[in-house]
């Protein structure tokens, strides 16, 4: 079923392509019908999986980039629709299309692991996706913050200049995602590490794979890296004047390391998280 | 009934003449009244602006309106007429519609794509319906301008980018800063130049101006000719800089004022705030190597010559996209404009067999008249349905037709073949006496 959402948002990279090249507004707007007919498309299949299985379907990898896909595409839609801005669709479909391939290539919904239960472990996913989906746009920002940047600074005013907003709004809304990303990837994290210590002395006790459950883990490990990237963005941008270009950079360098996290080491390398 | 546009613009007109043909002065609804007192034309707009005076018209015949309105031309504004006839141009129907197109698209403007003339061209149709000059031909033809002067705006490039120095310098600024307003600017040097772009960022709603000088009383008589503005002595410099958002360099200084270790030493406390410097002296103000600096935007009088010249390219190449969408345009108004050319030629047939009918039924009314008087009402009936679908193909045939040669030909072909001459002739008392009777009795 992940296959029909997933048309829809390849329609709609499409569309957000074509009107990034030539601005008509009818295909504006088409291409954000397309993305609308995706996410509700989407929702279905989540919903329809809700009621599959009895619960959201985010425990295990493969749900989790499907509903990961799914907010984000809720977020940007959320974006495009309080700053007017079409822009940044470009940038943001390839991601939704690639990542919705996944879950549409292994479409089987299992059953959710009997350890995985209690009210903290849906906190947990629900906040950690959360906050995946607010970097992916900070890092989309940040990276049209640097075109045009660098468009302006070369005195070549052209492509982007024509299409993107100030930069001086590109910055705010790169800091305001990630404000947003961090404080739920701090509640995430927190939270996964409460329930990884309830579940070990209860009802985990016997699962390898809670017992696992430490630093030690690459998927822990590489989320912890994460929220120290994302803190010092704050802090460097707050203290040190590290707004503008850098504040991209590190934007982008964070969420190439949420994505690492979110597929290479969920499929091959965590011995916790392989649910 | 035909369009007509008698006018003069900057194409062919040279500015002494285009300023004593002014239609503004004494307010266009007053210029349309004396237009229609004229009653050579049935609908009239008056376009005036600095660069063009335009008459278009409504009327039977073109030849003698379009004389007329050359003659008003002159006669309105206290003109030997010898002084307006050589640069007056007279097009008619969907040439003139075309033209009235271009004008609103802002093809025909003397800089392309300059956004004001479509709310001129606007406020021209607005006085008009003002003084009841505008019909149903005028109305149409107009709004489907302001329908191609919208589209050409958002379907192509032709009125983007800044094509003078200062808009340039503020649409940058606007790129940078996006709301303008509470940014504060600062202009190093009391001159000219300088006094000129503080002026037109004021426009912009900036928060504040500074003027430094290193003569204090200049910078105290800049600030006061710019009005709002302050003036700041050469020795707070650096702290005027660190709390100011938009630079504006414009001395005489004959080496560069501001060095790239100075500007350094000016960002640290800011933090990496963005500053925007507009070098506008030549020789240059600012050492070319600040630009260098990460949050610096430097730009000099050629850089923003050269994005003006960039924006006039990418506009003149925008053009042919704009004119195709003129002829789109124009050929919807066309389909409709001609489409009125049938009409009269409808009607007549549809009253030369309505005509028939009624003759027949009175010729066989003593026939009828023992015939119950539901029946009769069938009969009536029946033979009005009967019309109808004869005449169901060939109205819409009519209706469909675009091509003016091919609606003079169809309307000369059934005329004859029906007499329609006579029944035009006919059909006017008629068709009143006829409303005279439905009319209730007292």
């Amino acid at each position: 079923m992940n296959w029909v959402p997933l048309v829809f948002y390849a329609a709609a990279l499409v569309a957000y392509a074509w009107h990034f090249a030539q601005r008509t507004v009818v295909v504006g707007r088409t291409a954000t019908t397309l993305l609308v007919a995706a996410a509700l498309s989407h929702t279905f299949v989540i919903g329809m999986q809700t009621m599959e299985v009895g619960q959201v379907p985010m425990a295990g990898a493969t749900p989790a980039i499907s509903t990961f896909v799914w907010l984000l595409a809720l977020a940007y839609l959320y974006t495009e629709m309080t700053t007017e801005e079409r822009a940044m669709g470009v940038f943001i479909m390839p991601l939704l299309v690639a990542l919705q391939t996944i879950p549409a290539l292994r479409p089987s919904v299992e059953d959710r692991a009997a350890v995985l239960q209690g009210p903290l472990f849906g906190v947990h996913v629900s906040s950690l996706l959360f906050a995946y989906a607010s970097f992916a746009l900070a890092c989309v920002i940040g990276i049209t913050y640097v075109l045009l940047f660098k468009e302006i600074k070369a005195k070549h005013l052209g492509f982007f200049y024509a299409r993107l907003p100030s930069l001086q709004v590109l910055d705010r809304m790169n800091q305001r995602a990630i404000v947003i990303g961090w404080v739920f990837l701090t509640i995430g994290m927190i939270v996964g590490a409460i329930w990884a210590l309830q579940a070990r002395g209860g009802y985990g006790a016997g699962d390898s794979r809670v017992q696992n459950m430490s630093l030690q883990d690459p998927k822990i490990f590489v989320a912890v890296v994460c929220w120290f990237v994302y803190s010092f963005e704050l802090f460097a941008a707050r203290r040190i004047g590290w707004g503008g270009r850098r504040a991209a950079y590190l934007s982008a360098l964070g969420f190439a390391i949420v994505l690492l996290n979110f597929v290479p080491i969920s499929y091959f390398f965590t011995s916790s998280h392989n649910f | 009934m035909h369009l007509l546009l008698v006018g003069i613009s900057h194409r062919t007109a040279p500015v002494d003449v285009r300023e004593r043909v002014d239609f503004q002065v004494r307010g266009l609804v007053g210029a349309l009244r004396a237009l229609a007192e004229r009653g050579s034309a049935h609908e009239a707009v008056v376009v005036s602006t600095c660069n063009r005076s335009e008459l278009y018209v409504a009327c039977d015949e073109t030849e003698p309106t379009g004389q007329d309105l050359v003659r008003f031309l002159s006669d309105y504004n206290d003109l030997a007429q010898s002084a307006v006839l050589p640069h007056v141009y007279n097009i008619t129907d969907l040439d003139a519609a075309r033209h009235l197109f271009r004008v609103s698209a802002g093809l025909d403007s003397l800089v392309v794509g300059e956004p004001q003339i479509l709310g001129q061209v606007k406020e021209a149709h607005t006085a008009a319906t003002e003084a009841q000059t505008a019909g149903p031909m005028l109305n149409r033809l107009f709004h489907a301008s302001f329908a191609v002067g919208k589209r050409v705006r958002t379907e192509t490039g032709l009125g983007s980018g800044a094509v003078s120095v200062s808009y340039a310098a503020v649409a940058l600024a606007r790129k940078i800063f996006g709301d303008l307003s509470g940014r504060t600017v600062v202009v190093l040097g009391a001159g000219e130049m300088g006094k000129l772009t503080a002026i037109h960022m004021k426009s912009q709603d900036v928060r504040h101006i500074t003027i430094v000088s290193r003569t204090m009383a200049h910078a105290a008589r800049t600030a006061e000719a710019i009005g709002g503005a302050s003036a700041a002595p050469w020795t707070d410099l650096d702290a005027v800089l660190a709390a100011s958002d938009i630079v504006i360099t414009a001395t005489g200084a004959a080496s560069p004022i501001l060095t790239k270790g100075h500007l350094e030493g000016v960002m640290r406390p800011r933090r990496n705030r963005p500053l925007f410097i507009i070098d506008i002296a030549v020789p240059r103000d600012v050492e070319a190597a600040a630009g260098e600096i990460e949050q610096v935007f430097l730009y000099n009088i050629d850089d923003l010559q050269a994005t003006v010249r960039e924006n006039l390219a990418r506009r003149a190449s925008e053009v042919s996209r704009a004119e195709a969408i003129v002829t789109e345009e124009v050929d919807r108004f066309g389909a409709w404009f001609r489409a009125r050319g049938a009409i009269p030629t409808v009607v007549a047939l549809r009253e030369r067999f309505e005509t028939i009918r009624r003759a027949e039924l009175e010729r066989l009314d003593f026939k009828l008249s023992t015939l119950p008087p539901e029946a009769r009402a069938r009969v009536d009936e029946i033979t009005h349905l009967i019309v109808e679908k004869l005449l169901l193909t060939p109205t819409e045939q009519l209706k469909s037709l675009t091509d003016a040669d091919t609606i003079g030909a169809y309307t000369e072909a059934l005329t004859r073949l029906f007499a329609l001459d006579d029944e035009r002739r006919k059909v006017e008392p008629f068709s009143r006496e006829r409303r005279g009777g439905a009319r209730p009795p007292r």
